[in-house]
């Protein structure tokens, strides 16, 4: 890693000092944060709630989907106080619990865990930063989070049309969304959009600023963790996507409530310029969030190869490039809608362009390791395990950017196997390898490394084996966000819901191990992790102190006039 | 015993023939393009089918529909055929096996080759450069030569893939010829209308059969229709789709063939299916409650076929059509003569508006429908 | 060490208002689900919402203003504001762009009104068919004269970013009148803008939605319509601050803001302008 730590002192003792770290009282301290690390951990305990509410969801999906018939929609549609013996009202149980799995997922666990959480915690820390830019302003992006939350929530109380819930999947397509479901509940989950997405473009803001203007002394942007970089075009996607995602939604409310007519065919309008908007901002936001889940990624394998990233400017750039290509790409996934053929060939080609920059991330972090001295703590585990399913669900989006062959695959499950291997394997691989990287640093204890790779073992075999048969159900034409199906295609559904329990007994094991850590795990020290651990963020204690960097630490051998007002006070 | 058996056959032969007359007897605009009497009638046909008694082989316009012996696209199940059950379905249109081709040759063997390449690479550097065997590591952090390596490479692959990818989509987008089969399918919640455009516009209805019905039938649950949508075979058919209240997806496995109904505008693609058969498809757009339970089954036949059972549900072959249309052109030659004769416009007023009033109640009907 | 900090950033001391802001907002947004529900007591909801976001902008926007005439604000904090406003103006125009692609997609695609087409396309064979009978905007609609009120209002805006720019001189200058001048000015053209949209949306000659030309009309010019009253009230709060004697020659973010604010909502005015009013109307009778 470019940027190091060296160079200043690390042992302070600055244990002597945490009485005078003077938090607020609990309350003061965890409903009106103005501290970046307590934002992050508010914002990871809502990601670990909001991703076991969300992987119960699923649950009950693939309970459901074990075999053929409807079994279970009945039940669930009684306890959301429906008919149960309806139909109609079976069926739109599905759709509502794919949707709010879907929104809950994206919008509730992937994007706070890892912007919010993750990027909250170690933005600051590992530039050199005493906090945010706007410490008040990044609390509201907290709670507009939760405010969006409850929202959903409330949505699957109220009636949506033909039983309770908005049942319009996560893309929430009109005119399904409009016309097709009446009601307030599609009201709540729109809003619930509007909310969560208000508090990320205030986060993205709030990012965007830190990283530009509070690096720390010498810390040039070339200088800066790969961490960061990646959080930081992350919020540039964030800023520019979400807006337009805001008007087509604002448009689905007006066509819902007061008369307009965007996407109502009877008025003149155009059911696909619903479909344009929402992936030119569904598109970024699948880079969103995998985009910081690369930045861990380089930062845990350069850590374990006790190497520094190989091709260090190359891996910022590609971001960048994914990031502006993810921009001209969104309608890769509206090849059926009826597009020109010009068009159609436009997008396939743009859509490929995406795995060159792509592929030089992951052949840059197997150049790291390569040469490289390499320990295989839980992170690292975990981080390799990444590299390899994302590369399979990588190569899976390459096949469906060929929009000829996309005709056949769309809106089948191998779109569904898709996605889930860049994301419940990506995106959540990369979390959890975070996750066991700073746990100690952020909590000040261990967890167990035991029980960290055997979560990562039962895991990787769960989720392989609940995604992994998806892309045969697709191939054959299974279609997507179906309650039921043909008997030919009970196999593999079997297959993939016993998976699922064995995804469940893993992160079981997750709990186990984390409840492991606050009752028994020993103090974890400064720099568990070594030498290769060389990011700014190491210099600290664990957990750091309620307010680190008094003085600002000065990257290579600058030094400044400040510097010498306290040398030692690095830490404190 | 044979006797017996030609008896039957001679009855429902004449209890055919008088349904045959009965048809004919009836004026024409009461049973003509009109998507409740056709449900109604092949309810009734396919039931009587179901019951194994009326046989239709003895009239020369009569149709049968294929059995489950002649059904070729559905999906594997890894019981019959555990390969199968892993790969697309087979195709039975030359886009679909250019499309089949593509990925089984190219595209899957490269993101094999690549995936096992990463994988391969892991396990190399787990085993090389491992703590214990590789103590001391090195400080590399760049290679010039490397970097284009895979930089350049991965362009090489990609436009490898995209020659064929976009010539596939040039063929999918190829304009249909003058003389292709216009049909239009119209995604209802949820339902399919099959409208024949270009056989005097009729629409056949097509619901899902219920479980014991398609089983009884011999056919798949949840792929299985009361109504199949009956095309011609080897010929372009211009298809069209149309949703008529939200967006739903007409989509084809086996036929590498799925294109968007959205409700105000007529999507528009062509298809031409290689052998005659059966072929199911499922509404691919989420549509609300019934999403999962609205399938399509295609049934493709010759020619005459198709021609006899577009005159079976009240429609017209083309050849009918052009006649009727030389005939329209003559008799409105006629009129015109007549016309300056004055009188004969009273009666073709009165004429015109009872039609008028008969379609009317027709399209009543279907809207309560 | 806490509290002998050595450096120029901003900590802060833990605040309540996010936490009623957001969930003022979350009231908020229900209570429009109630309201457009027509559900039992959605004016309480709607009522607590909105008084709670005005609270919040209040009560946050107080103690920001305090702080900065407190001396928190720094050079590295304003730059802070200054990154945090040109990127919140950034996210701005994208929702903007939101609206207009709406606009060009109808205005450059137009689909014919269905009831129009039904029958005819029954015999019409894809897309050019439908293309034929397609014009924007949509058969029978009237529309505004641009080159009346509209042509007055983008005069009105443009002579408000003078304005505000000579209360900005002033500033720099030290010429506090100048500055109140500038800004009661900018204030007046700001509110008689928004007279004359209430007015013209008052006698528009079309409704609010039906058809996709008044549907971009006025959700994109009623947008542009509710910026203005927030760079109008960002403006009033300037002036309030500027008789309380805040901002110097050389701090004064809290006026730039606002007047960055207000060339962007004059900019995206111009922009509809030309594309809505002019371009968008063209050919279509214009009602008077
Ligand atoms: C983290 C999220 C994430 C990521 C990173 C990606 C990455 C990619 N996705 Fe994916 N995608 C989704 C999430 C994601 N996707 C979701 C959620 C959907 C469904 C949405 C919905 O409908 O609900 C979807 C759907 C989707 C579709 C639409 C399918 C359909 O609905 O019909 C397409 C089509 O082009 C596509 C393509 C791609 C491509 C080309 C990439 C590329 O970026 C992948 C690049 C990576 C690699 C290629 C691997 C590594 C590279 C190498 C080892 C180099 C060598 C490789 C080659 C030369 C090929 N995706
Ligand atoms: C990040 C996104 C994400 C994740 C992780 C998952 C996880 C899972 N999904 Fe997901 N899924 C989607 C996003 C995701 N899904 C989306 C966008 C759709 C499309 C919806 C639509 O069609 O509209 C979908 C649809 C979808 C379907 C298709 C439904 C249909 O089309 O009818 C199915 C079916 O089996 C399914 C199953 C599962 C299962 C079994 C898991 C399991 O892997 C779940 C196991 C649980 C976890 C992996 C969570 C563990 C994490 C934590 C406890 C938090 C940890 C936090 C920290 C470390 C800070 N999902
Ligand atoms: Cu119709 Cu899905
Ligand atoms: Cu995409």
């Amino acid at each position: 890693m470019a940027t190091t730590a060296e160079g200043f002192d690390t042992h302070n003792g600055d244990h002597a000092h945490h009485d005078a770290d003077h938090k607020p009282g609990f309350f003061a301290r965890w409903f009106m944060s103005t501290n970046h690390k307590d934002i992050g951990t508010l914002y990871l305990i809502f990601a670990i709630v909001a991703g076991i509410v969300g992987g119960a969801i699923s649950g009950g999906m693939r309970l459901e989907l074990a075999e053929p018939g409807v079994q279970w929609l009945g039940t669930f549609v009684g306890w959301l106080g429906g008919d149960p013996l309806s139909f109609d009202q079976q069926g739109h149980m599905w759709n509502v619990l794919i949707t709010a799995h879907g929104l809950i997922m994206v919008f509730f666990m992937v994007m706070p865990a890892m912007i919010g959480g993750f990027g909250n915690w170690f933005v600051p820390l590992m530039i050199g930063a005493p906090d945010m830019a706007f410490p008040r302003m990044n609390n509201i992006s907290f709670w507009l989070t939760v405010a969006g939350f409850c929202s959903l929530l409330f949505s699957m109380f109220v009636p949506g049309g033909i039983g309770m819930g908005a049942g319009v999947g996560w893309t929430v397509y009109a005119p399904l969304s409009t016309s097709g479901s009446v009601g307030p509940a599609t009201d709540f989950a729109i809003f619930s959009l509007h909310l969560a997405g208000a508090g990320s473009i205030l986060g993205a803001t709030n990012f965007i600023t830190t990283i530009f203007n509070m690096r720390a002394p010498g810390m040039t942007l070339h200088k800066m963790p790969l961490f960061v970089w990646s959080v930081l075009v992350t919020a540039f996607l964030l800023l520019l996507a979400l807006p337009v995602l805001a008007a087509a939604i604002t448009m689905l409310l007006t066509d819902r409530n007061f008369g307009t007519t965007f996407f109502d065919a009877a008025g003149g309008g155009d059911p696909i310029l619903y479909q344009h908007l929402f992936w030119f901002f569904g598109h970024p936001e699948v880079y969103i969030m995998i985009l910081p889940g690369f930045g861990m990624i380089s930062q845990i394998v350069a850590t374990f190869s006790r190497k520094p990233v190989f091709g260090y400017l190359g891996m910022a750039y590609a971001m960048v490039a994914i990031g502006v290509v993810g921009f001209i790409v969104w309608a890769h996934h509206m090849y059926t809608v009826g597009l020109s053929v010009n068009t159609k060939m436009y997008f396939t080609a743009a859509t490929m362009v995406i795995a060159v920059p792509t592929g030089i991330k992951i052949f840059s972090w197997i150049a790291t390791m390569w040469g490289g001295s390499i320990t295989f703590k839980s992170p690292m585990v975990w981080a390799m395990g990444f590299i390899f399913l994302f590369t399979v669900g990588g190569v899976t989006g390459v096949v469906l950017a060929n929009g000829g062959v996309d005709d056949n695959l769309h809106d089948t499950y191998y779109v569904v196997a898709h996605f889930h291997y860049v994301l419940s394997m990506g995106a959540v691989f990369s979390m959890f390898a975070g996750w066991y990287y700073w746990f100690p640093k952020m909590s000040g204890r261990w967890h167990s490394e035991f029980l960290a790779h055997l979560h990562f073992w039962v895991f990787f075999i769960g989720v392989n084996v609940v995604f992994f048969p998806m892309h045969f159900l697709g191939v054959q034409g299974m279609a997507r966000r179906y309650p039921d199906f043909t008997a030919a295609f009970a196999h593999w559904n079997w297959v993939a819901s016993v998976g699922y329990v064995i995804v469940l007994a893993s992160v079981a094991i997750f709990f186990i191990n984390m409840i492991y850590a606050f009752v028994a795990g020993r103090r974890a020290e400064d720099n568990y992790w070594g030498e290769g651990a060389t990011t700014l963020e190491w210099s600290l204690s664990s957990p750091p102190p309620y307010h680190q960097f008094e003085t600002l630490p000065v990257i290579e051998d600058h030094h400044s006039a400040d510097d010498h007002i306290s040398s030692k006070s690095a830490t404190a | 015993m044979i006797f017996g058996d030609i008896a039957r056959k001679k009855l429902s032969f004449l209890a055919l023939l008088a349904a045959a007359l009965s048809f004919v007897i009836v004026p024409q605009s009461s049973f003509a393009q009109d998507a409740t009497t056709s449900v109604d009638e092949s309810v009734a046909e396919s039931q009587s089918v179901a019951d194994g008694e009326v046989v239709m082989e003895t009239d020369s316009s009569a149709f049968e529909h294929f059995g489950p012996e002649m059904i070729k696209g559905q999906p594997t199940s890894y019981e019959d055929d555990a390969w199968a059950s892993m790969n697309f379905q087979e195709q039975y249109t030359d886009n679909g096996n250019y499309a089949l081709g593509m990925h089984d040759k190219l595209l899957m063997p490269i993101i094999t080759v690549i995936s096992l390449f990463v994988l391969g690479l892991l396990l190399w550097v787990v085993a090389k450069y491992r703590k214990g065997a590789n103590p001391v590591p090195s400080k590399t952090s760049h290679n010039t030569l490397i970097e284009v390596i895979w930089t350049v490479v991965p362009v090489i692959i990609l436009v490898v893939i995209a020659v064929p990818s976009i010539t596939l989509i040039a063929r999918q987008y190829a304009a249909p010829p003058a003389e292709a089969i216009t049909i239009k399918a119209n995604g209802y919640q949820w339902y399919w209308g099959y409208e024949y455009v270009d056989n005097g516009g009729f629409e056949v209805i097509s619901n899902m059969l219920d479980e014991s019905a398609s089983l009884d039938a011999g056919e798949p649950y949840q792929l299985a229709v009361d109504n199949r949508m009956v095309v011609p075979v080897g010929v372009p058919i211009r298809l069209q789709t149309f949703g008529a209240d939200v967006i739903h997806s007409f989509g084809i496995p086996s036929l590498w063939f799925k294109l968007d109904a959205v409700p105000g505008r007529i999507n528009e693609k062509i298809l031409t299916i290689n052998e005659e058969g059966i072929y199911y498809g499922q509404c691919m757009e989420l549509c609300g409650a019934r999403h999962g339970y609205m399938p399509i089954a295609i049934e493709a036949r010759s020619m005459e076929d198709y021609n006899a059972w577009v005159q079976a549900q009240g429609g017209m072959t083309l050849e009918q059509i052009a006649d009727e249309a030389a005939a329209a052109a003559a008799a409105e030659a006629a009129e015109e003569d007549a016309e300056s004769a004055e009188d004969a416009a009273e009666a073709g007023d009165t004429e015109g508006e009872a039609e008028a009033e008969a379609a009317e109640a027709d399209a009543a009907e279907a809207d309560a429908a | 060490m806490a509290g002998a900090k050595n450096h120029d950033y901003h900590i802060l001391d833990p605040d309540i208002w996010p936490l009623i802001g957001a969930f003022s907002a979350l009231t908020f947004t229900t209570g429009m689900v109630f309201f457009m529900h027509e559900m039992a007591g959605w004016q309480a909801i709607l009522g607590v919402g909105v008084a709670g976001l005005i609270a919040t902008f209040f009560g946050w926007f107080s103690k920001v203003v305090n702080e900065a005439e407190g001396g928190d604000h720094t050079p590295v904090v304003q730059l802070h504001m200054r990154y945090g406003m040109i990127l919140f103006i950034a996210s701005e125009v994208m929702f903007f762009v939101g609206w207009f692609w709406a606009f060009f997609d109808f205005a450059l695609f137009p689909a014919p009104l269905r009831e129009a087409a039904e029958n005819v396309w029954q015999n019409m064979v894809g897309q050019e068919g439908a293309a034929l009978l397609a014009q924007f905007p949509p058969e029978g609609v009237e529309v505004l004269d641009p080159f009346s009120l509209p042509l007055l209002n983008t005069l009105i805006l443009l002579c408000s970013g003078t304005t505000v720019t000579w209360a900005h001189h002033a500033l720099i200058n030290g010429d506090r009148d100048g500055l109140k001048k500038g800004l009661w000015l900018t204030i007046a053209l700001g509110v008689l803008f928004t007279c004359i949209q209430a007015y013209e949306y008052a006698h528009a000659p079309f409704g609010f939605g039906g058809n996709t030309y008044s549907s971009a009309f006025y959700m994109a010019t009623g947008f542009h319509g509710f910026h203005v009253l927030v760079g109008t009230i960002f403006l009033i709060v300037c002036l309030v601050r500027s008789y309380k004697g805040h901002f110097t020659p050389r701090q004064h973010f809290g006026f730039e803001a606002a007047a960055w604010y207000w060339h962007f909502v004059d900019v995206v005015w111009l922009f509809l302008f030309i594309a809505v009013y002019i371009w968008g109307g063209w050919g279509a009778p214009v009602a008077h």
